[in-house]
């Protein structure tokens, strides 16, 4: 099994309704119960850390023909990382579908060469006004996109939404950026979605971010396929487990 | 030699965060919604291990969301501090959802019931008869867990790609001087637990035989492959 099959195995809808829903009963009100007594007793102290929500794309870097709407929540852990369970919308019901991890050119830099190949940069999404930051005013998000301009990601998609997937299937895939060049351009049609739900308009928001400075040159070692034409996919192999006791 | 929980370790490279960066992102915090994050209202402590090396084991908080009664997502963390490290993802499906599963899919996903019975999987600050009321229904459920960050290893950054994590599933797994000091950093008992779980049960139908990896390790490879592009030829115009 890998991360590029093109299909997965057959499974069921789920059985009426929207094919866009996760297959299983709704919440009964028991279950709804138990959940609030337990926040109430639970500080959620990791997931309160969120710092802002950012809706962008990404691409599949098996499959450049296949682009999504991703939806980042965004907690900064000190001035040179940070770290996003992506979404794929900002909706109640969002489905959890991978995480980016997020450096400044600085670490970047430091990492092995067999590491940066893993990630992509991050210029060209934000100086053409496909990341975004919906609802914030244009001078706030202008200090925020100074640092990240420069800044590369990393993020592993776990699922597979816009295959059809109605649960988590596979292995994860690792993902790539929008770019100006070739595999890299995003489909229109896409962009006019998203800008139209949000009532973005393409002109100001490239205009607002004209005094961005943006590196002379990302990294080659990252965004691996404009080198070498190709992207990854992860294999799922069955190994010899190492135990310490019987399994399972 | 047990490769245990969280290392104090490696601290993430890079400076403080600076003033103005977090004005910024506190100002952007209160104008946004964050409905996806907010839907999160559970957390829950456990251990997993790489599904290639079971010496090596994780101590594991996860935050979930319902998507629905049967199907949960949710965000690993190391700790359950401010600063805590988002090393994971784990996806818990319901058994009657596990079943829809195609068979080549069903090894990726671990049991839980071992984990809730044995007193090992616990929710931090919640009574325990309110606990029990939800791990009823975990013990039937299987999940699929993958790790983007080696913090056993010492790594500072999330290096290197995804692992499939396992789930214990029977006594002797599970270093002893993990259990001892979970107990003692949390103020449980997982003896104590265990008596009161005793009523507790599995999937009704058993634990499936293809769920933990059929009983082999799994790992992921990393390969090369070709692109496959758009089928336009002309270079669009990005306006």
């Amino acid at each position: 099994m890998a991360s590029s099959d093109e299909t997965p195995a057959p499974m069921p809808r789920s059985g009426g309704g929207s094919t866009e829903a996760t297959p299983g009963r709704a919440m009964g009100i028991g279950q709804k119960m138990m959940d609030k007594s337990a926040q109430m007793l639970q500080s959620l102290k990791p997931v309160r850390q969120t710092q802002q929500h950012v809706c962008t794309f990404s691409l599949y870097s098996h499959d450049f023909t296949r682009q999504i709407e991703t939806h980042y929540y965004v907690t900064r852990l000190n001035q040179d990382f940070l770290q996003c369970p992506v979404f794929d919308s900002d909706s109640p019901n969002a489905r959890l579908i991978g995480v980016e991890y997020i450096v400044s050119e600085r670490i970047f830099e430091a990492l092995p060469p067999e590491e940066q190949m893993l990630w992509h940069s991050h210029a060209f999404e934000i100086k053409s006004g496909l990341w975004t930051n919906p609802r914030v005013p244009g001078m706030i998000q202008k200090v925020e996109l100074e640092n990240l301009v420069k800044s590369y990601g990393k993020f592993w998609c776990t699922w597979q939404v816009d295959r059809g997937d109605p649960l988590p299937l596979g292995a994860p895939c690792l993902m790539m950026s929008p770019r100006s060049e070739n595999f890299g351009m995003m489909k229109p049609e896409l962009i006019k979605i998203r800008d139209a739900k949000y009532g973005f308009s393409r002109e100001e928001i490239k205009e607002s971010r004209a005094g961005i400075v943006e590196p002379d040159k990302t990294n080659p070692q990252a965004d691996y396929w404009i080198r070498a034409g190709g992207g990854f996919a992860l294999d799922v192999e069955a190994v010899d487990m190492k135990v310490r006791a019987a399994f399972p | 030699m047990a490769t245990t929980g969280t290392p104090e370790a490696a601290k993430i490279p890079g400076e403080p965060t600076k003033t103005g960066t977090s004005l910024v992102e506190t100002a952007t915090g209160a104008i946004q919604g964050f409905a996806p994050i907010n839907k999160i209202h559970q957390h829950l402590c456990g251990y997993h291990f790489y599904m290639h090396d079971m010496t090596r084991q994780v101590e594991a908080h996860h935050y979930c969301a319902h998507q629905n009664e049967e199907m949960r997502q949710c965000l690993i963390y190391d700790s359950q501090d401010a600063d805590a490290r988002l090393i994971g993802i784990e996806y818990i499906v319901s058994e009657n959802l596990f079943m829809t599963l195609p068979d080549s899919e069903k090894p990726l996903w671990h049991s839980h019931e071992y984990e809730v019975k044995s007193g090992l999987l616990f929710m931090p600050g919640v009574p325990g008869p309110v606990q029990r009321q939800d791990l009823e229904k975990v013990a039937k459920t299987y999940g699929k867990t993958f790790h983007f960050w080696q913090i056993d290893k010492g790594d500072g950054l999330p290096l290197g790609v995804p692992q499939i994590m396992g789930a214990f599933t029977r006594d002797g797994q599970l270093y002893p001087e993990i259990a001892h000091g979970l107990e003692e950093k949390y103020g449980v008992s997982m003896e104590k637990e265990r008596e009161k779980r005793e009523y507790i049960t599995g999937p009704e139908h058993g634990i499936h035989p293809l769920a933990n990896g059929k009983g082999k390790g799994l790992k992921l490879e990393l390969r090369e492959v070709d692109c496959k592009q758009p089928v336009e030829s002309v270079a669009r115009v990005f306006v």
